[in-house]
């Protein structure tokens, strides 16, 4: 159980951007699973499912709050990079990546922003990903590809655009 | 644009690279059509830097799973007293 409540919490604080709200949203979804166990198939993992219950549940709360973050991820990547840039050690140039990755991820469309979190961050299957989401895997690879390729131009823009 | 770029067997493979970027980054392809995106990238410039930094990408994702985005110490004690909580 502690495992599955970090792993969701993981997910769902990258996913909303607020610890708090995270765990909120963590601690409904394992009273949710709690109290529909009996509805739980059995053909999906309860990982799946709990995932799915906790994704729902921060969409859910997503979709009562006003549009807060009006930045567009190239604008909101750049804007990280403005000042980013000159860092001389590589140690804070991976730091720098990283910020520039964590604001584009949270830049991404909802739509997109699941599927890449549970693929690439934190590495779920694409069979495993695609049933959290409810989508088949063609349509779970193509949502997650267009994801990728907006959190790339977050990246080609901060390593500089010299060979374009 | 080079001449090399506008030849056909040029453009159906950038065009082949593009449609099977996925499945490449995903480890997906076989050695043959691996070989074939790779090839085509090593003559294509804006293909080289899109796989480059497609990959780069996935590398620093995979890298936000080691550095967790808040704190999740207590987060299982919280989960656990709001079940009590809402079970007595």
């Amino acid at each position: 159980m502690r495992r599955h409540a970090d792993h969701l919490y993981a997910v769902i604080v990258r996913f909303t951007g607020d610890p708090g709200e995270a765990e909120e949203v963590v601690q409904e979804a394992f009273l949710r699973a709690w109290r529909g166990v009996g509805r739980f198939e059995r053909r999906s993992q309860f990982f799946t499912w709990l995932y799915r219950i906790g994704l729902n549940e921060a969409k859910r709360r997503a979709g009562r709050r006003p549009p807060s973050d009006p930045l567009s991820v190239e604008e909101g990547a750049l804007a990280q990079t403005a000042d980013l840039r000159h860092a001389p050690e590589p140690r804070a140039e991976q730091h720098d990546l990283r910020a520039v990755l964590e604001h584009a991820v949270r830049a991404l469309p909802e739509a997109y922003r699941a599927p890449l979190i549970l693929r690439d961050v934190e590495g779920l299957t694409t069979e495993e990903a695609a049933e959290i989401m409810g989508l088949k895997e063609a349509a779970f690879k193509s949502r997650l590809h267009r994801a990728r390729l907006r959190v790339r131009d977050a990246v080609d823009a901060y390593l500089g655009d010299d060979e374009r | 644009m080079r001449l090399r770029e506008m030849r056909p067997s040029f453009i159906r493979d950038h065009m082949w690279t593009r449609r099977h970027l996925p499945e490449y980054l995903d480890g997906e392809l076989d050695g043959e059509d691996r070989r074939r995106v790779e090839e085509h990238a090593h003559l294509c410039p804006k293909c080289r830097r899109l796989v480059a930094t497609l990959l780069q990408t996935l590398e620093g994702l995979r890298a936000l799973h080691e550095a967790p985005a808040g704190a999740t110490s207590s987060i299982s004690d919280s989960v656990i007293d709001r079940l009590r909580r809402e079970s007595s």
